[in-house]
């Protein structure tokens, strides 16, 4: 960092120049509303990555989107600090803070009376873009959102779809290339098959860009599609649990997070794992349904529940069968003794 | 003398004066656009100020609303000893009038803007300022236009009223018949000046219908 | 920008509703007691010529507003007794055509300067408050009976539908659903027609019908300024207490659920 960065315009510049993620700190941080007994957030501590993609998952009324209007001061915080790549956000001018900050609702809030195109270009506007470099964003970032630009830039947002206005509302917030971005469940407001969508499109984008994202949602297996870490969190906006998926559906640190589980921990955890992390049996003589190793292990379980075979044959990207695999494979990468019908719940 | 109306004696005073009436309704037209812009600027202010505060925003509808209760006459007649005759008390009389509408029709509008609107315009670090004028004014515009509408039609009236006061407009041959009562020709000039005002009344509405398509965003079309 | 949002309770801000709704109750009486109060005290201060003692009297005075208050009066009831009947046998009419037309006429009515009509009807007929009752009654025809249109047309389909599915008759569904579910609007018609009412009946002072308007055409034109101020505040007085009154009933008569 040079020193210019000490000053806020100087930080405002560096962080516009990178588009991957910076660094997030949160220390302490508390929310107390006067004349509420109960902080709504109380002493929350989290440490993100650039890069990161953290998802809170809670019920409502816990206090996750407030905690995550407090990084960008749309809600003020009544103690500790937050800091983006090590900057105190609250030294900074709230506004332009937000302008290098994304933000997504749930009602997506598209400014009904400006075109798509004016609408994803409104920060970049606001920053002082050159309108040459302005239309060549709105067009790359619609084709990101797949919504092609001929057709949707000029188009108002009543004449979009649900899903439509979503993919516009997440090309917004990206328009100004911000390092944080903030989602307030974006997808909430679809229908499962749209959100779906949604969420591979939005993983595919974070797998290029890498921005570091604080997503809320209520959905947990919305959260363990997508996240980096999840952290879990209860009233006050307390962390149950702040780790992988992996790390949760395995070893759940209370009876709280395992309510957030439910049932089919298992085959959870499996969707997660890809077919490489098992051990495979020889593929010699071997018969029985094909399998790519690029799927994971839950596919694996269902062809084989499917099919009713014993095995399954394993196949690499030439379609030459490398190996099998049978459910005693499967559960071992689980890591239980003895696959047993009606067991309770693995150990690890 | 026969005052009676004939149609024929009618048509000749239009032919006789169609210049001097179009002149008059130039006049009219002009003291309500002058009315209508200056109860826009302060209206929208106004409306602007007090839509999210409970108190000022009764404060300021109940004023309006009693307001506009006073009858014209009174009010002009009472800025006549302050800004003399004419244009002036005209003015200002019409603009004070016109201002209701407007405002009640600003915070309706203002408030009608949903929520999530504004909270995505503050997301992405926009100014109070910036927000009411980029996005929460232009949303909240056909409410307003059709208040300014209402205002239009209510300022014409009205108009007519301050040719007492020797206000600019149609009026004049409304009170020139009253003046003349008695002659043959005051049954014309007092219908001349009820009908072409009737009549601009009517097309200053339409302009209105043509003004707001023209001015709100295709998007805001339902 | 930065200050802390301080969320008031549920029931703090229904108290502060109520409070406010009280106050906007109360305030139009307030200003009046307060305006017509304050000018009598200042009158009382002043030195009268004999011009000003002839009208700032009691008598002069109650007699002009007297006849204001019998124009305006008269004059809408007239208004009511015609104009929403009219208006419901329009509504019922069959031919859309009929009904188009009315509403038509009903927004060109809008458009008319009372003045006009007081001084057109003076012109052709005679001066005198009898003119004023009959072009007060004719102008406020048509907003009374577009109001009364308006007001059963935007009764839901649903609702009628309902009605008659039940057996009542058309005359049923009128009297029980329609005109109850209307009254709001044709009120508020009403109320306004009232206002109007008093507006259009100061300007009757023009041909000879009396009311308050004298005073202040009077006032005016000798430029006897307490006698002009007189007039103007008696009859904003008047106006503004005639509105308010209006609106006690208009929520009063307001069928619950509404």
């Amino acid at each position: 960092m040079s020193d210019t960065v000490h000053t806020n315009t100087g930080f405002f510049r560096a962080i516009s120049s990178q588009s991957a993620g910076v660094s997030l700190e949160l220390d302490h941080v508390t929310k107390h509303y006067p004349g509420q007994p109960a902080p709504a957030v109380e002493d929350f501590s989290m440490s993100i990555e650039p890069g990161e993609l953290i998802m809170f998952v809670g019920p409502s009324g816990c206090g996750k989107t407030t905690t995550m209007k407090m990084v960008n001061r749309l809600i003020e915080p009544t103690g500790g600090s937050i800091r983006i790549d090590g900057k105190d956000v609250l030294s900074l001018n709230p506004n332009e803070l937000r302008r290098h900050v994304g933000y997504v609702i749930q009602q997506i809030g598209l400014f009904p009376h400006r075109t798509i195109a004016e609408n994803i270009a409104t920060v970049p506007k606001m920053l002082g873009w050159k309108k040459e470099r302005i239309a060549e964003r709105v067009d790359e970032l619609l084709r990101t959102v797949q919504l092609d630009p001929a057709a949707f830039a000029n188009r108002y947002p009543r004449q979009l779809s649900g899903g439509q206005q979503q993919r516009a509302g997440v090309a917004r917030a990206l328009a100004a290339d911000p390092p944080v971005m903030l989602m307030d469940e974006p997808f909430g407001a679809t229908d499962p098959i749209t959100r779906e969508r949604l969420q591979a499109e939005f993983l595919r984008l974070q797998a290029e860009i890498g921005k570091t994202i604080i997503f809320v949602t209520h959905d947990f297996d919305e959260a363990i599609r997508m996240g980096d870490r999840i952290a879990v969190l209860s009233d006050r906006s307390r962390i149950e649990q702040f780790d992988t998926p992996a790390n949760i559906l395995a070893a759940p640190a209370n009876e709280y997070v395992s309510s957030f589980i439910g049932q089919g921990a298992a085959l959870k955890r499996l969707a997660l794992m890809p077919i490489a992390e098992a051990k495979l049996g020889p593929a010699a003589g071997a018969e029985g349904p094909k399998i790519s190793i690029g799927d994971n292990l839950r596919d694996a379980l269902d062809l084989l529940v499917l099919s009713g075979a014993p095995r399954v044959l394993v196949t690499d990207a030439d379609d030459r069968t490398i190996g099998t695999l049978d459910q005693a494979g499967i559960s071992s990468v689980l890591g239980a003794t003895v696959p047993v019908v009606g067991a309770p719940a693995v150990t690890p | 003398m026969d005052t009676s109306f004939k149609w024929s004696r009618f048509l000749k005073f239009l032919a006789q004066r169609w210049d001097e009436i179009l002149q008059l309704a130039g006049q009219h037209l002009a003291v309500v656009v002058i009315a209508l812009v200056i109860a826009l600027v302060v209206g929208i202010l106004i409306g602007s100020l007090v839509w999210n505060r409970p108190i000022g925003r009764a404060a300021a509808l109940t004023a309006a609303g009693i307001a506009i209760t006073i009858p014209s006459l009174a009010v002009l007649a009472l800025l006549s000893p302050l800004l003399g005759l004419g244009w002036g008390p005209s003015i200002v009389a019409l603009a004070f009038y016109a201002l209701l509408p407007i405002i009640r029709n600003t915070v309706v509008g203002l408030r009608e803007v949903p929520a999530q609107i504004v909270e995505s315009a503050r997301g992405m670090g926009m100014g109070r300022t910036r927000i009411l004028v980029s996005t929460q004014l232009p949303i909240a515009w056909p409410v307003i236009m059709a208040g300014v509408r209402v205002s239009a039609q209510m300022t014409v009236g009205i108009a007519a009223i301050a040719a007492y006061v020797a206000g600019p407009g149609l009026g004049q041959y409304i009170f020139t018949g009253l003046s003349s009562m008695g002659s043959f020709n005051a049954v014309n000039y007092a219908l001349t000046g009820t009908v072409a005002t009737i009549i601009l009344a009517l097309l200053i509405d339409a302009a209105f219908i043509v003004i707001a398509r023209v001015t709100t965003s295709k998007g805001l079309r339902a | 920008m930065t200050a802390t949002i301080a969320l008031p309770s549920v029931q703090s801000i229904r108290a502060r509703e109520r409070t406010l709704k009280v106050m906007r109750l109360v305030a139009p009486p307030i200003i009046v007691v307060l305006a017509v109060a304050l000018l009598f005290w200042w009158i009382s201060t002043l030195p009268l010529d004999s011009i000003e003692q002839r009208t700032l009297n009691p008598t002069y005075i109650t007699a002009r507003i007297r006849e204001h208050l019998i124009l305006t009066f008269v004059a809408s009831l007239l208004v009511a007794v015609l104009a929403i009947p009219a208006g419901i046998l329009v509504y019922r009419a069959r031919s859309a055509w009929v009904r188009g037309f009315f509403l038509t006429l009903g927004n060109i009515g809008q458009s008319t300067p009372a003045v006009g009509v007081v001084i057109l009807l003076a012109i052709v007929w005679q001066t005198g408050f009898a003119t004023a009752l009959v072009a007060l009654v004719a102008y406020s025809f048509l907003p009374v009976l577009r109001n009364t249109m308006v007001g059963l047309e935007q009764v839901g389909d649903d609702v009628k539908e309902a009605a008659r599915g039940m057996g009542m008759t058309r005359n049923q569904v009128l009297t029980r659903i329609e005109l109850p579910l209307a009254v709001p609007t044709i009120l508020a018609g009403l109320r306004t027609a009232l206002v109007f009412a008093v507006g259009t009946a100061t300007v009757a002072t023009f041909i000879n019908a009396g009311g308050l308007g004298d005073m202040i055409v009077n006032g005016l034109k000798l430029q006897r300024y307490p006698v002009l101020l007189t007039g103007a505040v008696l009859v904003a007085a008047i106006a503004v207490l005639i509105d308010w009154l209006a609106g006690i009933v208009e929520d009063f008569v307001r069928p619950k659920g509404l």
